[in-house]
């Protein structure tokens, strides 16, 4: 029975081990989404303004900047307002856009239509799920009332669009642009473009280079996960040391049988480990189940949190667990196979 | 032919916290095939220590042992496990069954540790000890009788050359201990099987063709 507890107990561990690794690494999964869905939209540049203008005026003059970007070259600017809003519990971004621009986002609305112009907002599937919001809600935000006028497929952007001009007047930042989606006419001469943008003094990206800076800032997040991850590897280590050692001491008697009856050292050493693998395979699938339910338990606490765990992670962390159980039971497995048998067949 | 076991100036002493003690002070011992050797002596005389060393689950603090031929003294901890192997089956006092498997389980993995196929050899050989109907059940769920009569079919249906068995009837009561001893005379008569058998019981030892006796870790008589 306390065999029977133990190795419970120890499969248990396992998979906490397993499953906390992939819940983990599942939930910065979210920032890579919003990354994604920053850069999904139909642009080439991303213009923003230097960090100067932020501070001094809190964002870029939309139709100077507009005419400085086309002077450049045969081009396209969208300028975005964007804004915050509490939605479904959390804070959102809107993305004040100009209702022309919204063919180039993507968004293939599944429900209502697109945006027209004055008190209307457009959320995405996620969010109008999450907040049960439908076409021709009212939605009292700002001290204004808007319609919900669409719902589009998630993945582009925000996950609140609002007309430009409204934003603008919301937030009394009428006239200006966060910054601006740019669609080039030429591709070839991008480069050059990049280069004149940067001289009227605004940072000025690729699509790539963006998502780079975005995700440069997920450095400290990494170093959890590799922290997250040498924990997970370390329990994994220890519950199994601790487990396939106690096993070695409590069939002493039972290895020294086996050596009596023909097994060789590395038949013993063999089998312990075989032992201990099943209890990591066991931890592993617990972990798999673990990370299902887990993940299902986010989703339905935070439904706009993002979990998304690529296949291969889950061989990363069976990978984890076997590394951990190989070097837990190595010592326990070398020492049973050393195990004096005359020794072990006395022992009581 | 080279005698199937032979000692040569063996030597075992045991060192425990700086104090040694000599368990055997040089034995010269030589087993022909087909004999059944019966070892007798008080107790601590070193009768297990020199079944253990014979039957090469210990090493000698000094001399030989030969097994077929071989020197296991200079074989390798594999080879000398094969050796083991091929050639050995041993009987314990306390039978040293697997508590948790069938009697046909244990003695099955004799042969699975021995990478030979099973079939339906240790049911066979449990027919053999009268335990047929017996094969599925636990050590626990046996007699200890019975339970040594497992351990024999355990150490014989690999066809071992060499029986070693360490007071297989010590344990048992006079009735069960013949039906043991019987089994170990038959397979000697019928399939030539080599026995070394230690006993403390002067009928036991009279199965035998050769009596060895020992004291202090020497032979007296052989």
């Amino acid at each position: 029975m306390a065999r029977k507890l133990r190795t419970a107990i120890s499969v248990m561990a396992v998979g906490v081990g397993v499953a906390l690794f992939l819940v983990l690494v599942g939930l910065t999964s979210m920032l890579h989404e919003i990354a994604d869905r920053t850069v999904n939209v139909e642009a080439d540049l991303l213009v923003w303004p230097a960090s100067e203008q932020v501070l001094v005026s809190g964002g870029l003059p939309a139709e100077k900047v507009e005419r400085d970007l086309e002077s450049v070259a045969d081009l396209e600017a969208m300028p975005v307002l964007r804004g915050q809003m509490k939605m479904a519990g959390r804070v959102q971004n809107v993305y004040g856009i100009r209702p022309e621009d919204w063919r180039h986002f993507r968004g293939s609305v599944i429900e209502g239509r697109a945006l027209a112009g004055g008190d209307e907002m457009v959320v995405d599937s996620r969010l109008a799920e999450a907040g049960g919001y439908s076409v021709g809600q009212i939605i009292e935000r700002w001290d204004r009332k808007f319609t919900i006028v669409g719902i589009v497929r998630e993945g582009v952007a925000g996950r609140v669009f609002m007309p430009i001009d409204t934003v603008g007047e919301c937030l009394q930042q009428k006239g200006r642009a966060s910054f601006f989606y740019v669609r080039l006419k030429d591709l070839s001469r991008i480069a050059e473009v990049k280069t004149r943008i940067a001289e009227k003094g605004l940072n000025v990206f690729t699509k790539d280079e963006f998502y780079e800076v975005l995700a440069s800032s997920f450095v400290d997040m990494n170093l959890v996960i590799g922290a997250v991850v040498f924990v997970a590897g370390f329990v994994c280590f220890l519950v199994i040391l601790l487990t396939v050692y106690t096993m070695v001491i409590e069939r002493t008697r039972e290895i020294g049988i086996l050596r009596g009856i023909g097994a060789s050292r590395t038949q013993v050493f063999g089998l312990i480990l075989a032992e201990a693998g099943l209890i990591c395979a066991g931890g592993i699938l617990v972990g798999f189940l673990l990370t299902w339910g887990g993940t299902a338990l986010v989703l339905r606490l935070q439904p706009l949190w993002t979990v998304d765990i690529p296949a291969i992670r889950f061989l990363y962390a069976a990978l984890l667990a076997a590394g951990g159980t190989l070097l837990g039971a190595l010592h326990p497995a070398l020492r049973a196979a050393r195990q004096d048998p005359v020794e072990s067949l006395r022992y009581e | 032919m080279a005698p199937i076991l032979e000692t040569r100036g063996l030597t075992k002493t045991y060192n425990s916290g700086g104090v040694s003690t000599p368990a055997l002070r040089g034995i010269d011992l030589v087993v022909e095939r087909g004999e059944f050797v019966s070892i007798m002596g008080p107790s601590g005389c070193g009768k297990s220590t020199l079944l253990y060393l014979a039957g090469l689950l210990d090493t000698p603090t000094g001399g030989s042992v030969i097994v077929t031929g071989a020197d296991a003294g200079r074989l390798s901890d594999g080879r000398r496990t094969r050796l083991r192997r091929e050639h050995i089956g041993f009987v314990f006092q306390r039978f040293n069954l697997l508590p948790t498997i069938s009697a046909e389980e244990n003695v099955a993995l004799a042969l699975t540790l021995r990478g030979r196929p099973v079939g339906d050899a240790p049911h066979r050989m449990l027919a053999a000890v009268g335990l047929e109907e017996k094969r599925r059940r636990l050590p626990s769920q046996l007699s200890v009788g019975e339970q040594q009569r497992v351990a024999i079919a355990r150490a014989l249906v690999t066809q071992p050359a060499l029986l070693l068995a360490d007071e297989p009837t010590g344990n048992l009561d006079s009735e069960a201990s013949d039906r043991v001893l019987d089994l170990v005379t038959g397979f000697h008569r019928d399939l030539g099987q080599t026995v070394v058998l230690i006993t403390h019981n002067e009928q036991v030892a009279a199965r035998g063709s050769r009596t060895l006796r020992m004291r202090d870790g020497r032979i007296l008589t052989q």
